[in-house]
């Protein structure tokens, strides 16, 4: 896993959880740009808390660092973290359920000088044409897919270095997650980075450049997808013991 | 009758945005503001300093008692509502309370306000102008109160609907947790949305100022009937409030146009208990918009 391009996320030794709960014990973690980065690991094991700690919400960061494009991020606000291009797509997408597609995304840019919105937002509905035939719709009477899509593309509009996915393809048809895999994929292509958090092994490992598996609130392994994919833990734990 | 019907449409004005006014800061801030009446009576008596001390006109004295109203709306949302929040819902509920109180007693004490009602200079004319139509005498001053309601509802709409800033304020209602992540700024909105509101009872008590005076201690009971309003119209919709509001001051006219004073009040709050028990979403709740 050589990797040229420099390092946009550093995270080092986090600790962190909620009230007296420990659920980060010690984390290391980076994110190279362009990179599809995966989180793997069981329920619990701390990988949407990580996510949260990194955007500076719910959580509360106990000790450690996170730098994020020459940025500490442990000292700023959720906002902040935005400003500088590091995005998240959380766990339940909280979309703004009862505005329109259309108003969802321009909200997206709202961090930018918004100067050249309507650029990014043909963009994004190039990218989605699915929601380009739905702009004037409110957003909560979207499909589960459609509202991922437009969850994505709402977090595109900030124009971010580094975009975090929350499991998203949490309740969608197979299809549709190997599309938003498939999108994601091409997202790295162009230049952002991608760290992914996901339960589904099998086609996050397909997809990615590297992966961590965290259990426990630690990294317990992390490598090249194709080296955890041969991986005889994963196999067996993420895998379901079928070949790759 | 249709004396009647005016002048509650009229006084239903106030009630109408302060019930907006509550609207729009429980949406914001999850905070039910007991002291939105309270509000409208400071910002009539806002508009009687413009007048008194500045010489302005009723139009000026109106633009001036709305800015002071956003300005007090912000420092209230500052001074008061963030620091109570630290004590969670029962600590705001009583910080509201308190500031009711404060307002209260505490206006009696500027100079020039007083403790009794004062009337407004008229915004046209004399005061005592009627419009006859059909043979129908129609106070102008009731008329102007009813137009600047819907000036200011216009108002409100082209910002909600149709400005950036707006829907970044209405975002920041739907999924605060969303529009942090995508860099608005949630508390800021909220310190807006609570200085728009008072904005607004201050507009509310100064366009009746003509009519219903202002200053006194009718506070607490607009406040009531705004609630009223807002809860018989739906206290998650905007038009539910406005409609509540005018259906409030509409029925307390007529009430009391038809038995007398003292009856009216209690039938109003008995309104409220119907309300409650038949529709409890109210009469204009949101179709099927779900809450987090």
């Amino acid at each position: 896993m050589t990797n040229a391009a420099p390092i946009l996320l550093d995270v080092r030794d986090l600790h962190a959880g909620y009230g007296a709960l420990d659920v980060l014990r010690g984390v290391d973690l980076e994110v190279h740009a362009g990179e599809l980065v995966a989180v793997l690991g069981p329920n619990g094991a701390g990988k949407s808390t990580l996510l949260r700690t990194i955007s500076r919400y719910d959580s509360t960061l106990r000790s450690g660092a996170i730098t994020f494009d020459g940025h500490d991020l442990t000292r700023v606000t959720t906002e902040r973290t935005v400003r500088l291009g590091c995005l998240q797509v959380p766990e339940g997408r909280q979309l703004f359920s009862e505005l329109g597609v259309d108003d969802n995304l321009r909200l997206g840019a709202f961090s930018t000088d918004r100067t050249r919105l309507a650029d990014g937002l043909a963009g994004v509905y190039d990218r989605f044409p699915s929601l380009a035939a739905r702009k004037r719709q409110v957003a909560f009477t979207l499909s589960g897919g459609e509202q991922q899509m437009l969850a994505i593309g709402r977090a595109l509009m900030a124009k971010p270095k580094l975009l975090m996915l929350d499991e998203p393809s949490t309740g969608l048809a197979p299809q549709i997650v190997e599309r938003i895999f498939a999108i994601v994929a091409e997202l790295t292509r162009s230049g952002t980075a991608v760290l992914l958090v996901e339960q589904n092994a099998y086609l996050t490992l397909r997809h990615a450049d590297r992966a961590y598996v965290l259990e426990g609130g630690t990294v317990a392994l992390s490598g090249s997808a194709a080296e955890l994919r041969a991986d005889e833990r994963v196999k067996a734990i993420y895998l379901g013991g079928d070949t790759v | 009758m249709i004396q009647l019907l005016v002048a509650g449409l009229t006084v239903g004005s106030g009630y109408a945005l302060v019930a907006l006014g509550i609207h729009i800061i429980l949406r914001a801030t999850r905070i039910v503001n007991f002291a939105q009446g309270e509000f409208s009576v400071v910002g009539g008596l806002f508009a009687l300093t413009f007048v008194q001390v500045l010489h302005a006109n009723s139009w000026f004295a109106l633009i001036g008692a709305t800015l002071c109203g956003f300005v007090l709306g912000l420092a209230f949302e500052r001074l008061v509502l963030r620091p109570a929040a630290r004590s969670g819902e029962i600590g705001l509920t009583i910080a509201t309370i308190g500031t009711v109180f404060i307002l209260l007693y505490g206006h009696a004490l500027v100079p020039g306000w007083g403790s009794l009602p004062q009337p407004l200079p008229a915004f046209s004319g004399e005061a005592s102008d009627v419009i006859t139509a059909g043979g129908v005498a129609v106070g102008v001053q009731s008329l102007w109160a009813f137009a600047l309601l819907l000036v200011a509802l216009g108002a409100l709409y082209l910002f909600f609907e149709r400005t950036y800033y707006g829907k970044a304020i209405r975002a920041a209602s739907n999924n605060p947790l969303g529009a942090r992540l995508v860099g608005i700024d949630v508390r800021t909105t909220g310190a807006i949305s609570v200085g728009l509101a008072i904005a607004l009872a201050a507009y509310g008590g100064t366009i009746i100022g003509p009519i219903a005076l202002v200053g006194g201690a009718g506070g607490v009971a607009i406040t009531i009937k705004g609630f009223v309003g807002a809860i018989v119209g739906g206290l998650e919709s905007p038009v539910g409030c406005v409609a509540g509001g005018l259906l409030v001051g509409v029925v307390e006219k007529l009430l009391q146009g038809v038995f007398s004073y003292g009856v009216a009040d209690p039938i109003v709050y008995s309104l409220l208990l119907l309300g409650l028990l038949l529709r409890p979403q109210g009469l204009f709740a949101a179709r099927g918009a779900i809450r987090d």
